[in-house]
């Protein structure tokens, strides 16, 4: 494998890892599928794109890129705002349709095909209040940087260092606090959880707002290293749910490494085959793994 | 049974009918009065209803009618979350531990509960209590016998100091040397000052520990008395017990 392959699969597959972790915590503990999870990665860009335009309009001085970087301090200051609004995005989403199909007893497959409706609703409101039209969080072509024969912009390995704080200060947060240990408490057998004092509906706003978050940091560096598009979610899905399964589910670290997986995968096929093969790549890895190995690298039995 | 005896610091149900449906109660009508400190052991044959009315107790099953009070509230509606919190433990027959987590994060999760300043230390007294528990704190729990599963989990249930622990069959598995060593542990707890509701089908051994027992016939509580009396009251045994199991 090239050293190139190796950053752009690194590069893409640290976003796709990301945007697994909210999957793998969603399905661990709400025992669903939830394909509205990629419309939060899209409203996330959008989110962030938003209110860094709206900060530029306050102080232009925000959008002056920052060090080598396309965009500046206007769109660090608004991931934080776009993260609290994702959250909020999912928060109501549950309040107003998994919450109610939840408390009716409805089957997993009913919160599945619910999770479908509520993505089609995300992404036309989407493509209504942006247009399908791309859109960038800076406008300058931003030069890679070459180094140890390969080639890679700032932006991205910026995203790259970020994720990989991320996931571990996820990964920390779950095994090392309270809360952590709550949801994982919840996850193994909800009904105990609730005998030993642990709130499962405090514990499943806490997962949604931490999935929310996560796949609004995903949706951003997906816009800064690629493009921001309403179909930018759903173009994720497959490679989530494939990164999710191949690092088994409820595994923080394991959805990263299968994120990284098929990212590298991804990749490699792009540079070997051709790029209308990337999407059959996810779809393949999935097939394989859930034909040899159902529960993943660090899945339960 | 007549509930009149209410003992303020403890637990009573009135005419408490629970099950999963509505229209099929499993619990029909029970009335129940344990005082503080008591160790109440809950008889009948498989059906009568017991755990079904301890897990109606505990916040696990609903309760269509009928009133469950504890320490002078009323804690029918209350969810299962919040009675522990109010001195409640309940200890389920099975899948009782988390078997993914380490023994030492199961009796955190329970610690959790507590102001910070004092869960390091209540860990470090039920270890002292559970010797085998703090040998191997981070094993995870599914890799540990029946017996330390049930130890851990009556671990787990006391790190809050409840007032009344409530327990499923503790027996149930177990070899009968480890089923001895499981009522010796209830008995020194109870000892202690926890008041302790059991059900068993070991009903020997349950009465030989309990100062009290009841029994569950057909989702009634049907007769009570003292457990020495029970244990040698042939026409109680024969009634209650033989011949219920003979329908069944």
């Amino acid at each position: 494998m090239s050293p190139q392959i190796l950053m752009d699969g690194l590069i893409n597959g640290a976003m796709i890892g990301l945007g697994a972790i909210g999957i793998t915590l969603t399905y661990s503990i709400l025992r669903f599928s939830n394909f509205a999870h990629g419309e939060f990665i899209a409203w996330g860009a959008y989110i962030a794109l938003a209110l860094s335009g709206f900060l530029g309009v306050l102080a232009p001085s925000l959008t002056a890129p920052l060090g080598p970087f396309s965009f500046g301090w206007s769109l660090p200051i608004a991931a934080f705002g776009a993260i609290a609004l994702t959250a909020a995005l999912a928060l109501l989403a549950d309040a107003l349709l998994f919450g109610p199909l939840r408390a009716r007893g409805g089957a997993s497959i009913i919160l599945v095909m619910a999770s479908f409706g509520a993505a089609l609703v995300l992404r036309n409101l989407l493509e209504f209040i942006f247009t399908s039209r791309p859109a960038y969080y800076a406008d300058g072509l931003q030069i890679a940087l070459r180094f140890l024969g390969v080639r890679a912009t700032p932006d991205a390995l910026l995203c790259l260092l970020v994720a990989a704080i991320v996931v571990v200060a996820t990964h920390l947060f779950i095994t090392h606090t309270a809360v952590g240990r709550a949801m994982r408490a919840v996850s193994e057998n909800p009904e105990l959880a609730g005998i030993v004092g642990v709130d499962s509906r405090k514990t499943i706003r806490l997962v949604w707002i931490l999935g929310a978050g996560l796949a609004c940091l995903a949706g951003i560096m997906a816009g800064l290293v690629v493009q921001i598009r309403p179909t930018m979610g759903v173009d994720l899905l497959l490679p989530l749910f494939a990164a999710a399964i191949l690092g088994g589910i409820g595994s923080t670290p394991g959805a990263l490494l299968g994120g990284l997986i098929i990212g590298l995968a991804e990749s490699t096929t792009v540079r070997l085959i051709g790029a209308e093969w990337r999407a059959a790549v996810a779809f393949a890895v999935l097939v394989v793994i859930l034909l040899v190995r159902p529960r993943g690298l660090f899945g339960r039995s | 049974m007549s509930a009149e005896t209410v003992a303020p610091s403890g637990l009573e149900t009135h005419g408490l009918v629970a099950g999963y449906e509505r229209d099929l109660p499993i619990v029909r009508g029970v009335n129940l009065s344990v005082g503080a400190g008591e160790f109440v052991v809950l008889l009948g044959p498989n059906g009568a209803g017991k755990s079904t009315l301890v897990k109606a107790i505990a916040g696990l099953v609903p309760i269509h009618h009928g009133s469950v009070r504890f320490n002078g509230e009323d804690i029918t509606a209350a969810p299962a979350h919040e009675k522990i919190r109010r001195g409640l433990a309940f200890v389920p027959q099975t899948e009782n531990v988390f078997a993914t987590l380490t023994i030492e994060d199961n009796l955190r999760l329970a610690a959790d509960l507590l102001p910070k300043r004092v869960r390091a230390r209540r860990i470090a007294e039920l270890y002292a209590m559970f010797p085998d528990l703090a040998a191997q704190p981070r094993r995870p729990a599914g890799q540990l016998s029946g017996g330390q599963r049930q130890m851990l989990a009556a671990a787990r249930a006391l790190i809050v100091q409840p007032s009344l622990l409530i327990l499923d069959e503790p027996s149930a598995g177990l070899s009968p040397k480890m089923a001895t060593e499981v009522f010796s542990r209830l008995k020194a707890i109870n000892a202690s000052g926890v008041t302790i509701i059991l059900v068993e089908q070991n009903v020997k051994s349950a009465l030989a520990v309990a100062s009290r027992a009841i029994i569950l016939v057909e989702g009634e509580a049907r007769h009570e008395g003292p457990a020495a009396t029970l244990a040698d009251d042939p026409i109680i045994a024969e009634l209650y017990l033989g011949a219920a199991r003979a329908r069944t």
